[in-house]
């Protein structure tokens, strides 16, 4: 508490993290998120069965929508309400308040995929028990860690696309609008689909999933990261670091 | 404590700012006056590291603002009232404030106190607030770490009577502890009782600077307030052609 030691980073990730739920939208946002994750367990249980691992997987959906939403609002909100005036001046040096507004997102991704995990197992256990089917218990490892991954790169394309228009509304159109974009992509003809198969973060994400990579995946994957994620982001951390608050 | 040199910023073909020079000294009020779009709020900006000069330097206790450590901790800031998340509660905007710094949480019950903001409306969204209670709600946010420096951006609008004689005191006394104050204005009967001193600024240039009886030539503020301003006066027949705004927004 004096003034000639800077701001340790773990309270400006503390108050970071508290400004992403200290607002009704932000509440609510994380609450729907949880619900959304729970009830996809869930429908996905009631229709193919008791199978662990594909339940859990059903939350991807939930967290492929949403995590990227909760990035784009933490990183683009100081811009929409102004709020950069005071935040900018307590710590003038903005990319330390970056990265402290990008870790909750990338955090929240790894504790919800595991908070899917977990709730994928009661409800194995009831479905089994209510249909009495037999249940299907294994799972990979390296599927979990692999899933937990591509939900968290998901989370980070959120909050370097927030990071770089620095505009929630433009973001959030943009990410809602991606796979019917790459889609459309795909169907121009043997450039489009290459271009698709290599930068969409979605299929190439899949080969993280699927626990087996080779080097033409790795590759894909990491074109898609570069294009999705490091790009802009590093324009991002320019844009945020000049941008002048009016 | 504050130092403005030769400061001077562009924005296209705008010149915002035109060397402006001036300091503000420990435990005095500086009012920083001029019309709207004179280039107040930028200047400020400036002060506190938002924005880049063109040329020229601006110092706060002898430091490049954005170069303190925790500045924080010795400057208080309210640039703009009205640039709060209106979801939050005024309690909770302290808090974050607070957080930020290391403070305990006591001294956000400290501040709403000093700024007579109440225990229930401190509860209340920040949305449903007037912007007098805004207004304390900022200042509130400057005083959290007992600054040395104060640094204010039009503190007084939206106040009514009763808050501006409140802010008047306020300004004294912190002024008398040994606080540097800057606050900008463009209403010049509010700056010309507060301040000890008086930097008129028009077009981006310091027009005058001095005491307030300097200034006043024995004629009052306001007569040499409309002369050095003429040429920004927009009515019919005054001055120039109508004034272009320097700054951005209401400066």
């Amino acid at each position: 508490m004096t003034a000639a030691t800077p701001i340790p980073f773990h309270r400006l990730l503390i108050v970071e993290a508290r400004k992403l739920v200290d607002t009704r939208s932000g509440t609510v946002i994380a609450l729907i998120t949880i619900g959304l994750v729970v009830a996809s367990v869930v429908a996905r249980g009631a229709v193919v069965g008791p199978k662990l691992q594909v339940l859990a997987g059903t939350a991807a959906i939930a967290l492929g929508t949403l995590l990227p939403v909760l990035g784009i609002l933490t990183v683009t909100g100081e811009w929409a309400h102004r709020t950069a005036l005071t935040t900018f001046v307590l710590e003038p040096r903005r990319h330390r308040v970056l990265a402290a507004k990008c870790l909750p997102p990338l955090l929240a991704a790894v504790a919800l995929s595991l908070f899917a995990m977990l709730v994928a197992v009661p409800v194995t256990a009831v479905v089994a028990g209510v249909r009495n089917l037999p249940a299907t218990w294994e799972f990979q490892p390296l599927w979990l860690l692999g899933w937990t991954g591509a939900n968290v790169l998901v989370a980070a394309a959120g909050l370097a696309l927030g990071a770089l228009l620095l505009n929630a509304p433009a973001a959030i159109v943009i990410h809602l609008s991606t796979p019917l974009l790459w889609s459309v992509v795909g169907s121009l003809g043997s450039v489009g689909a290459t271009l698709a198969e290599w930068l969409d973060l979605n299929t190439t994400g899949a080969s993280l999933v699927s626990g087996e990579m080779t080097w033409s995946e790795g590759a894909r994957l990491a074109a898609s990261v570069a294009f999705w994620i490091v790009l802009p982001m590093a324009a991002g951390l320019v844009r945020v670091l000049r941008k002048e608050p009016t | 404590m504050i130092e403005f040199r030769h400061v001077s910023k562009i924005y296209g073909k705008v010149q915002a700012l035109d060397d402006v020079t001036f300091t503000v000294g420990t435990g005095s009020v500086t009012g920083f006056l001029g019309p709207n779009g004179a280039g107040k709020s930028t200047a400020l900006r400036i002060l506190v590291g938002l924005s880049r000069p063109s040329s020229g330097s601006a110092t706060v206790l002898g430091l490049p603002y954005a170069e303190m450590a925790c500045p924080g901790l010795r400057v208080g800031i309210l640039l703009d009232a009205g640039a709060q998340h209106p979801g939050r509660t005024g309690r909770e905007v302290l808090t974050l404030g607070a957080m930020t710094l290391g403070l305990p949480r006591t001294r956000v019950g400290e501040v709403l106190d000093l700024v007579g903001l109440t225990e229930r409306e401190s509860r209340r969204r920040v949305g449903g607030y007037s912007l007098g209670m805004r207004q304390r709600l900022g200042i509130a946010h400057a005083l959290l770490g007992d600054p040395e420096v104060l640094i204010l951006d039009e503190p007084a609008n939206g106040l009514d009577p009763q808050g501006i004689h409140w802010m008047r005191r306020l300004l004294r006394d912190l002024a008398d502890a040994g606080c540097a104050v800057l606050l900008s204005s463009h209403l010049l009967h509010e700056v010309e009782q507060v301040a000890d001193h008086i930097v008129m600024i028009g077009r981006g240039r310091v027009l005058a600077q001095g005491t307030v009886d300097e200034l006043s030539r024995g004629r009052g503020l306001e007569q040499t307030f409309l002369e050095l301003t003429a040429d920004t006066d927009r009515s019919p027949g005054a001055g120039a052609s109508p004034g272009i705004d320097a700054g951005r927004g209401a400066a």
